[in-house]
């Protein structure tokens, strides 16, 4: 096997770039100078070639067409405009929304502080200046169809103003606020939380909607990230039984479907729990998706300690450190610095998996959805207010992919 | 129990003459004998080298003085310190003996500053100001003051192993061991990290050398050891070993190298 | 002094203090780690009986022979008058059936894809791409419930027909049908010919072997093994005249006659499976490719191979190598992904469970059939990926 070759096992959790040089060109090598040139090499090198483009390109315009009149002539979009907030917050209630928005400005303010710290500008080639500027009239105009009313328009339009002040304070503040943002992103779950239920707040059963699907991944995430790490380091243990354990553990949480943990999480798990302890069916999932990501967590934290050098460990006992000392001063701070991109696409994975709960009597942006195209006036607009969901779902870890990859980039040319 | 420890505290306090005692030391990987019974002592202030060809058990040696390996059978006493399974005693051993690895080790994702005063202040405790100056110091001393704020990966290969013999040195050992320093270096860089650690053969620190480097055994070396076979075969002084060495595999190993 | 303070050490030796012997610690450590385990589970499951219990409940098997009492429309033979381990086993064939069908179609498709991925053609790269990063950036439920309720569902009606695709396969809303073959009485007999050529064409691959190894010719292999058996396989056909039928559906009054009909649910779930598990795939055969580095290329080259040489001789093998144990985990995700049948009511295991345990309880148990089910599926499959990875390593060791 070549050093750096393998690819992450599980390619749904884990992202997939290799920068490296290839063997096989992906592209012709020359550089063309003119349009002409370039139509030439990549559409009509071979007889075969241009054949081919034809074809496709006659499939492509058809369908693209037929797609294009469906969104902007035959779709009826008002399903998904009537039932916005549904899809967004589920059954939240109306007069405690406001809780909602308090937490994405927090969100979004964090986002941009990080955003300006890291110090991270967007570049401007013109292409990219050209497809910024269609995406953002896209976005608008997506908006100015689905909001009505001056209020939601301000309230939605603060939230980039918010990115946009957290960036600026942050670009001002640079490193001296490296270690805000990290406590920012650390307290940030909690806050949320409290935000919600603090106050005569809303208990989680009524929470729902795409914020659902968002807190639950992020909550799951959070919690499983210390019990991962212990499930990897026990099972890298030198102690037979614990590493048994271990083993055992997370290879039973990962052969074992999902949506088989939700039901039993639904009927089983209340049971298990001591009678005064009751949970609620939101907070129950949060801990099956905690338990379920941590046996993922697990593997990608192991795989993360694999790639830390075994001199390493040595120079740390070498040195006098105790093994708890080695494992928090010089292992884990490698290991878990390699596994930055693959946790982020566990992230996104369990992201997408939480659309699950649908299985359950959960609105989340899914059932929403299916709910909303069952309402007597809107029957038939199945596939208007399903694409409605998955675009919500497709913007957010689509984004976050893209960030990922940028991240690895970065990492991978850093200080290691 | 209580009047046990107190003398040994006495006994490490006034120091005895050997610092190393190793007695039919023997080290198995499966059912590979890596050490068959090595046996020899260590003086105080000594500089030994130790030679041998590869696979002759001289790594994994200097390894079990630091319990980096755990020796199957024999006694190592370290500074009067026995290796067992006590725990205390691997802790109190390991802070005594500094090691210098054939691929440095260093910890890449902390500074030079913070690889050398990580040690000092979490098991010494030292306060940060004190680690700062001691690094300082030793910077100094391995002739790299400038590079404290870089990390390891922005180092050549001579200045990232002096940062190592730094990091070693931080802790105040009374023991050196170096495990083939210069093997993983460019020819030009040998000489550096080779002037360093000739720089503390003259101190009065114990060193114990495994190295291909001939020219260093003979200018500061007080004692020659020569491994085979998991054997300690052949040892003497650098003068009478390299002039007139008994065995028939060390004068083959001499022939080879030299 | 020297003598005195080695025969303090060897005291030492013997008698290490409990607390600071690390073979000690380690011992202890495990056994207060087993008995907090212990506890805990301890606990959990007195909770779940006392639970189970209170609800008139017990937690054994003893109930999974009473009778189903609800239909499964699609699968193996069953009728409602059979037991819960019938309806069991009804699941557990559906999940084989969209499982197996859907590993096959899904390796295909992302191979098709992944290659696409690769092409020297713009456009063909870019149509790939597209379909990679949506397919991947949505939730497979999402995904599922399209294909069902906005695609499969918004077929034409069945009762017309649906859509006929040249008379010989049909679309509709209530079922899909394509031909199916279908074996005859002198099937038996053809079966032995089949084999025999699958041996003859085993012996004519190696014969090819030695005489490429002695002349120097191509060896041709697969060719020289492909003409043997079809060879061999015609004249079976003959001999044991027309062993196999092939069965076209007909539309006939009002309903479907002949051929293999899919269910609506089995063909959403599978398009589903293969659409999504097609786009990873994609990404792991392009991401093997390109891992390969250029240095293994270069090499061939000076060797002096021809670029299909390269390709299939250097480039292919350490990628084929590079993609198993990823292409693996996808199998093993298409498996388990096949439980979202629940989603749009197809009967695999774990509706067929759900259902069960909805009616009768038992929803402990049903979970342990569950784990076992999957369990042995993801080793099952793994087994196989790794004869695949072995055979594939150790043809790459041997050239």
């Amino acid at each position: 096997m070549i050093p750096g070759s393998e690819l992450p096992t599980d390619l749904e959790r884990a992202p997939l770039i290799i920068e490296e040089e290839r063997a096989v060109e992906v592209a012709p090598s020359k550089v063309p100078t003119t349009p002409g040139e370039w139509v030439r090499q990549n559409l009509f090198s071979s007889i075969f070639n241009g054949v081919v483009t034809v074809l496709s390109a006659a499939v492509v315009l058809y369908f693209g067409f037929q797609l294009l009149r469906w969104i902007f002539v035959s779709a009826d979009w008002a399903v998904v405009k009537a039932n916005l907030r549904i899809y967004m917050v589920g059954r939240f209630p109306l007069e405690e929304v406001w809780r909602v928005w308090a937490s994405a400005y927090l969100v979004a303010f964090l986002i941009g502080l990080s955003w300006g710290v890291s110090g991270l500008r967007l570049r401007w080639t013109p292409r990219k200046a050209a497809l910024r500027a269609v995406l953002g009239v896209a976005v608008l105009l997506v908006l100015a169809y689905l909001l009505e009313g001056l209020r939601i328009w301000i309230l939605t339009l603060a939230i980039p103003a918010t990115v946009a002040a957290g960036v600026l304070l942050g670009r001002a503040g640079s490193r001296r606020l490296r270690g805000v943002v990290i406590a920012g992103w650390v307290l940030v779950f909690p806050a949320i939380i409290v935000l919600l239920r603090a106050f005569d707040g809303v208990p989680p059963q009524v929470w729902g909607g795409f914020m659902l699907n968002v807190l639950l991944a992020v909550a799951a995430t959070f919690l499983s990230f210390p019990v991962g790490i212990l499930l990897a380091l026990g099972r890298r243990s030198t102690l037979p039984i614990i590493s048994k354990f271990c083993v055992g553990f997370i290879e039973l949480f990962r052969g074992v479907p999902l949506v088989t943990l939700i039901i039993s999480g639904q009927f089983i798990l209340p049971l298990m729990l001591p009678p005064r302890m009751q949970l609620s069916l939101i907070v129950r999932m949060i801990l099956v998706f905690t338990i379920f990501s941590s046996a993922y967590v697990a593997e990608i934290v192991r795989g993360g300690l694999q790639g830390v050098h075994f001199g390493q460990y040595e120079a740390a006992k070498a040195v006098g450190l105790s093994t708890t000392r080695m494992m928090a001063l010089i292992i884990l701070p490698q290991a878990l610095r390699m596994t930055i991109p693959a946790m982020i696409s566990h992230f996104i994975g369990l992201f997408k998996d939480t659309s699950l709960l649908a299985a359950l009597a959960i609105t989340d942006a899914l059932r929403a959805a299916r709910r909303a195209s069952a309402q007597l006036e809107f029957i038939g607009d199945q596939k208007e207010a399903l694409l409605a969901a998955a675009l919500l779902f497709w913007v957010v870890t689509f984004s976050m992919s893209r960030w990922s990859q940028r991240l690895e980039r970065r990492l991978g040319v850093g200080e290691r | 129990m209580a009047s046990e420890m107190e003398l040994v505290g006495t006994e490490v306090e006034a120091g005895p003459e050997q610092m190393i005692e190793a007695e039919n030391v023997k080290k198995w990987f499966g059912n590979f004998q890596a050490l068959k019974g090595v046996t020899t002592t260590v003086k105080r202030g000594e500089v030994v080298v130790i030679l041998g060809p590869s696979g002759s058990g001289k790594s994994t040696f200097i390894r079990t003085i630091n319990r980096l390996e755990r020796h199957d059978d024999g006694r190592i006493v370290v500074d009067g310190i026995e290796l067992t399974d006590d725990i205390r005693n691997i802790e109190r051993v390991r802070s005594e003996i500094g090691m210098v690895f054939q691929s440095f080790n260093l910890f890449p994702h902390l500074t030079v500053m913070d690889n050398i005063t990580l040690a000092p202040r979490n098991v010494r405790r030292w306060p940060k100001a004190k680690g700062i100056e001691k690094a300082r110091a030793l910077l100094e001393r391995v002739g790299i003051p400038e590079q404290a704020d870089k990390y390891p990966a922005q180092l050549s290969g001579g200045q990232q192993q002096r940062v190592a013999i730094a990091r070693a040195l931080a802790m105040e050992p009374k023991i050196m061991l170096f495990d083939e320093p210069t093997s993983a270096l460019d020819p030009e860089m040998i000489k550096e990290v080779l002037d360093v650690m000739k720089e503390l053969a003259r101190s009065a620190m114990t060193l114990i050398v495994v190295t291909h480097e001939i020219g260093f055994a003979k200018e500061v070396g007080d004692r020659v050891l020569f491994f085979d076979e998991g054997l300690l075969i052949e040892e003497g002084t650098p003068d009478r070993f390299f002039s007139n060495p008994q065995n028939d595999r060390t004068k083959l190993f001499l022939s080879q190298i030299l | 002094m020297l003598s005195l303070m080695s025969e303090a050490a060897v005291e030492r030796k013997v008698a290490p203090p409990l607390w600071r012997n690390i073979r000690v610690l380690r011992g202890f450590g495990q056994a207060v780690f087993v008995v907090v385990v212990v506890l805990a589970f301890r606990e959990l499951f007195l909770n779940l009986q006392f639970g189970l219990d209170r609800q008139g409940q017990e937690l054994n098997f003893e109930f999974l022979r009473q009778r189903a009492g609800f239909s499964i429309k699609e699968g193996i033979s069953y009728n409602p008058n059979q037991s819960f381990v019938r309806a069991l086993q009804v699941g557990l064939s559906n999940t084989l059936r969209v499982a197996v069908v859907g590993i096959v179609l899904a390796s295909i498709f992302g191979l098709i894809m992944g290659v696409a991925r690769l092409s020297t053609n713009w456009l063909i790269r870019k149509i790939a791409q597209v379909y990679v990063e949506a397919v991947r950036n949505t939730p497979l439920a999402v995904q599922l419930v399209f294909w069902y309720v906005a695609v499969v569902l918004a077929l034409p009606s069945g009762v017309s027909g649906g859509l006929s695709i040249w008379n010989v396969a049909f679309i509709s809303n209530r079922a899909s049908v394509i031909p199916w073959v279908r074996a005859e009485d002198t099937f038996g007999v053809w079966a032995i010919f089949l084999v025999i050529g699958i041996a003859a064409a085993l012996a004519a691959r190696s014969w090819r072997t030695r005489v490429s190894e002695r002349t120097a010719q191509p060896p041709r292999r697969f060719l020289w093994s492909l003409g043997t058996f079809l060879a061999i396989a015609a004249v079976g056909y003959v001999v044991a005249g027309n062993p196999v039928r092939l069965d076209v559906p007909k539309f006939v009054d009002r309903t479907y006659e002949g051929g293999a009909q899919l269910s609506p649910e089995y063909t959403a779930l599978l398009l589903a499976l293969v659409v999504y598990t097609g786009a990873f795939i994609a990404e792991i055969v392009r991401g093997s490719i390109l891992a390969v580095p250029k240095g293994q290329k270069e090499a061939a080259e000076a060797m002096g191979l021809t670029p299909r040489q390269q390709l299939r001789l250097v480039v292919l093998p350490q990628a084929l190598r590079i993609a198993i144990p990823p292409i693996n985990s996808q199998y093993l995700n298409l498996t388990k992904n096949s439980s979202l049948g629940l989603l749009i009511g197809f009967p695999e295991i774990v509706s067929v469970g759900r259902t069960i345990s909805n009616q009768a309880g038992g929803a402990t148990q049903v979970l342990l059939i569950w784990m076992a089910t999957f369990l042995t599926l993801s080793l099952t499959i793994s087994f196989f990926m790794n004869l695949l990875n072995r055979a594939v390593t150790r043809r790459g060791e041997r050239r």
